[in-house]
């Protein structure tokens, strides 16, 4: 399906967003820019992958594309022409099925033909032919219940395709399912998509599976998040099918490692000599922390300090089985701490970090809180403590999401509690919802 | 590709027609006949002055019964319909969803058999001569008493339709009706179908009270059971009052098993969740009528033929102009807000004259008296609920811990909770009078007749829901008696007793209207109430008076509302859900 330059240029681009943002209010009322001036064209015969962290925006845009969210600014297109709700061209894959479990295998997929105009025959026989297709053949009465989830997803994606969509939408459609269902059905999505008389042409996907993207995607796109922006634009020419140990597949898939890691993790300008340095990178600015429970860096110090070998990111994602994404966030935490440096791709230890590990609980604690002491997010609120006694966490929201304009302001508040509970600096009480410093020694406390 | 897999449901297609098909047809003939049959009842020619006493047979009995149960169901359709559209509305525009919430939380709190004299009066005058009148007062006041829970019920499984079914359906462009059909309805089918079992079930309290009434010191008597059974009350009648019932436990049976039990069983399969339920709901008619064809074969030839018409017309919709169709929504929009306007105006002069009326008729005594015999009433809805609580909180757990018990238990009490509470009272009143017990305190029993059930089923459904591994934890570390209540019991059972006490509570206020003033022949029984005194007012027809009183009454359930359920709701509902 491979489409010469030229072909692109004649052709409008099947979907298209012009200059797009996009504003949230968040559960505490607070405005949240999710994403920023996003310029992004999916062209006919393309299969587009989105990239990013969760959080970075992706769903977001997706519905953005598809017309199902409004953009706060500028257009979305379809076909050249600007799109007002719904894009009639494109349907989508979710990632939670969205099945209507009252409706057998037939009548779900059947849904997808429904603001058609088609005869009784004409649906039905369309319905036959997309369920044949993805391999449904003897389930048309059971319903939704009775079938694993490899199978519901097939379900999905037949529904997504009886009425031949000129875009095809996957929307983390493979994360719920096992490992071997989703490998599985990833290859039989290439093959439809390949062959000519399943009538698919252009695919996105969103995803947070970098090898799941360069496994299947033409064209791979990273969006970077707070707020989310378009960050790398990669093409991937690799023939089919592909091989993950192929060393191009691997060069593709450390650009995007190193992409995403230089993101969250800039490297600083210059080499300042950081261990040993009780006043690091003085941070006068207001830093976003990572929504990471105080337990996983602690459990990441242990990984660290257990298995020297481990020594780049994506090793460490592995061993630990969480998504790369997830991994940084971590490895970002335990950086902020100064607990770790990571020149480039690799972790290492500080010397303060190697102390900490090495350290017992209540060590642990008090290294834990000189260093949370040294992010201004924790300063400010502190010094407010220091005179009060008691703030009203509304009140603390409210600074965060004044100061940090790109975060959750609700779930950075919920963070910033559980560290400050472990470095027994604050506790927080739910029912009369204030923040205040709690009495006497709190040692006992235990990270979850 | 085709699949190898073996097909994974074998649906034992029936070739055609069977037996179960010719009895189907049978019953749906048997219905329209009796519709027609018991529908002429209504239409009949009526006087108040000249009517007719009811016959004392009890062979006359299966037909009052079929009038009473004509009634319900009239009733229970238009609050079906009254309740969706309303539920839906609220649900899908802003603007009516202000607007709509507020008014059914006021509404439901007012206890509309005191206002059952004002609506038989304007139903008469509008059917003059005709028995179509009372009929429609009675069947209002059965519509009031349930519409209210089947509305607030809709609208919230309205709103907690998962998002994800929404986004699919507007990708795929669903129109709203299709929408509606294919998403909505179908998710909120299983509470939909829970609320109405409850609230038809509350609804004979309402026919029971609403089919004999005394207006403007005028007797009324609808044909029907609860009539038959205030006539057996006023003469002393035994053996009537036995089969009256027996005839009403009767129809609430056969409600239950040929109507609700069967609907739930089906619903089960609209529940949103993926998962398999574990202990489905069983109905044995749900079973024989499963496979009927007769249902197919409409759905094949009927079903069919109307999508295709509605297609036809959607095809036609779509060709009409655009500006013709703006206009048309201009029109429509300048003639509801016109119809809105003249409506606020009614309103608002109905409620300026009787303002007027009030202020002439009105002391600040007789508000004072009306407040102190309020809260003589409140003390006895709080003392009913300790009580109930007390008594069955226990028995309630217990029951839910056994689940061989809790399967037919929880039947029973919801039975027992649709049982209409005035339909007892032969049997507490003789036995009041007999052992010389004051009403005062007697008719705590009274409404706790009525309205204690709700708090046995919730606790049941409570203690049923505790799941298995808090009580193993809790056998694991010895956990006994007080301990364990303390720690897993009681909060267990929280959420849901809550939710029974305040259906309890809304039930006792109704209640005391019936209950604090009863009658057994020539012995009346009075207590020192609002209940009784509302139940005074109306029958001597004095409407300041009505108002005043139903208005003190609605402003003690809204303060009790808000003041204390909500709060529990809120309390339960963060410190102690299970998930």
């Amino acid at each position: 399906m491979n489409i010469t330059p030229s072909d692109k240029d004649d052709l409008p681009p099947v979907a298209e967003l012009c200059a797009v943002s996009k504003t949230f209010n968040t559960a505490g009322g607070h405005e949240l820019k999710v994403l920023e001036n996003i310029n992004l064209a999916v062209h006919d015969g393309e299969f587009l992958a989105l990239l990013g962290q969760s959080g970075s925006g992706k769903s977001t845009l997706l519905r953005c594309l598809t017309g199902l969210v409004a953009p706060s600014a500028g257009r979305a297109l379809s076909g050249g022409k600007t799109c007002h709700g719904v894009n009639p061209e494109a349907s989508i894959v979710f990632q939670t099925f969205a099945l209507y479990p009252w409706l057998t295998v037939e009548q779900n997929v059947a849904v997808g033909l429904m603001a058609r105009n088609v005869t009784w025959a004409a649906r039905d026989a369309a319905v036959d032919r997309a369920i044949e297709l993805i391999g449904l053949g003897n389930y048309h009465t059971a319903y939704p219940r009775e079938l694993s989830g490899g199978m519901r997803q097939r379900v999905g994606i037949a529904r997504a395709l009886v009425a031949q969509p000129k875009l095809l939408c996957l929307d983390e459609a493979f994360s719920a399912l096992d490992v071997l269902t989703g490998e599985n059905l990833r290859q039989e999505l290439l093959t439809l998509w390949r062959s000519p008389e399943s009538g698919l042409s252009s695919i996105f996907m969103v995803t947070h599976n970098i090898e799941e993207a360069v496994e299947m995607a033409t064209r791979i796109v990273v969006l970077f998040p707070r707020p989310g922006r378009i960050g790398l634009v990669l093409d991937n020419p690799l023939p089919y099918p592909r091989d993950s140990r192929d060393p191009e597949f691997q060069r593709l898939v450390s650009v995007i490692h190193e992409s995403i890691t230089t993101m969250a993790l800039p490297d600083l300008p210059q080499d300042i000599p950081l261990s040993g340095q009780p006043v690091s990178r003085g941070r006068s600015r207001m830093e976003s922390i990572p929504l990471v429970p105080v337990g996983q860096i602690l459990g990441l110090m242990s990984i660290l300090r257990d298995s020297p070998e481990l020594s780049n990111i994506y090793d460490i994602s592995d061993e630990i089985g969480k998504e790369f994404g997830e991994t940084i966030a971590i490895v970002k935490a335990a950086e902020i701490l100064d607990f770790i440096d990571t020149p480039q791709q690799d972790v290492r230890f500080t010397e303060l970090g190697r102390r900490f590990v090495d350290a017992d609980r209540l060590a642990r604690r008090e290294i834990f809180k000189a260093q949370v002491l040294k992010l201004r997010l924790f300063q400010i609120i502190i010094a407010t403590l220091e005179e009060t006694e008691e703030v009203e966490a509304d009140q603390v929201i409210q600074d965060i999401a004044s100061a940090l304009p790109y975060d959750n302001p609700e779930k950075t508040f919920q963070t910033m509690v559980a560290w400050g509970r472990y470095a027994g600096l604050m506790d927080f009480n739910a029912n009369t919802r204030t923040v205040f410093v709690p009495e006497g020694d709190t040692g006992e406390y235990v990270p979850m | 590709m085709k699949s190898t897999a073996p097909r994974l449901v074998i649906h034992e297609e029936r070739p055609g027609f069977g037996w179960i098909d010719g009895l189907v047809i049978l019953a749906l003939l048997g219905l329209f006949w009796s519709a027609l049959h018991f529908g002429k009842g209504m239409l009949v020619n009526f006087d108040p002055a000249t009517q007719q006493p009811l016959s004392r047979s009890p062979l006359e009995i299966p037909y009052y019964a079929g009038r009473t149960l004509m009634r319900m169901w009239i009733a229970f359709g238009f609050s079906l319909s009254f309740a969706v559209s309303t539920g839906y509305l609220a649900a899908k525009n802003t603007k009516a969803r202000a607007f709509i919430l507020p008014a059914l939380d006021i509404l439901q709190s007012v206890p509309v058999l005191g206002f059952l004299s004002a609506t038989v009066a304007g139903f008469m005058a509008l059917f003059p001569g005709s028995l179509l009148g009372v009929e429609c007062a009675a069947i209002f006041a059965i519509f009031t008493g349930q519409v209210w829970n089947i509305a607030f019920g809709f609208y919230h499984s309205m709103v907690t339709v998962p998002n994800d079914m929404q986004e699919a359906a507007s990708i795929y462009g669903l129109t709203r009706w299709q929408r509606f059909m294919t998403v909505e309805l179908p998710a909120s089918a299983h509470s939909l179908i829970w609320n109405s079992m409850m609230a038809f079930g509350g609804g004979w309290f309402f026919v029971a009270q609403s089919e004999a009434i005394s207006v403007m010191n005028k007797d009324i008597k609808l044909p029907g059971l609860g009539s038959y059974m205030a006539q057996a009350l006023e003469r002393g009648d035994n053996s009537a009052a036995v089969w009256a019932i027996v005839a009403m436990i009767l129809l609430i049976l056969i409600s239950d098993q040929l109507v609700w039990r069967p609907l739930l069983a089906w619903a089960d399969k609209f529940k949103v969740e993926l998962t398999e339920s574990s202990s489905p709901p069983t109905s044995w008619i749900y079973n024989l009528f499963r496979g009927v064809y007769i249902f197919t074969w409409l759905h094949d030839r009927i079903g069919r033929w109307v999508e295709r018409l509605l297609r036809r017309r959607k095809r036609n919709w779509k060709r009409r102009p655009l500006k013709s169709r703006r206009l048309g929504t201009w029109l429509w929009r300048g003639v509801g807000t016109g119809l809105g306007l003249w409506l606020g105006l009614q309103v608002l002069a109905a409620a300026l004259d009787a303002a007027h009326a009030l202020q002439s008729a009105l002391t600040f005594k007789l508000i004072g008296h009306i407040a102190w015999l309020g809260a003589l009433t409140l003390l006895r809805v709080v003392s009913m609920l300790t009580l109930a609580t007390l008594i069955w909180t226990p028995i309630g757990v217990w029951i839910g811990f056994e689940p061989r018990v809790a399967r037919f238990a929880q039947p029973l009490a919801q039975i027992g909770a649709s049982f209409p509470v005035n339909m007892t009272f032969p049997i507490v009143v003789s036995f009041f009078v007999a052992n010389r017990i004051s009403m005062n305190w007697g008719s705590i029993l009274l409404i706790a007749m009525g309205t204690q059930w709700y708090i046995l089923f919730n606790v049941i459904a409570g203690a049923m829901a505790i799941p298995n591994d808090l009580k193993e934890a809790a056998l694991v570390y010895g956990l006994r008696n007080w301990n364990l209540w303390r720690t897993l019991i009681l909060p267990g059972i929280f959420p849901f007793w809550v939710t029974g006490a305040c259906t309890a509570a809304g039930g006792a206020w109704n209640a005391s209207i019936v209950a604090e003033l009863a009658t057994w022949g020539e012995t009346t029984l009075k207590a020192d109430g609002l209940g009784a005194y509302i139940a005074a007012v109306t029958r001597t027809g004095d409407s300041p008076l009505i108002v005043a009183s139903i208005g003190v009454m609605s402003f003690f359930v809204i303060v009790m509302n808000k003041f204390i359920w909500r709060p529990l709701y809120g309390f339960a509902d963060r410190r102690f859900r299970l998930d």
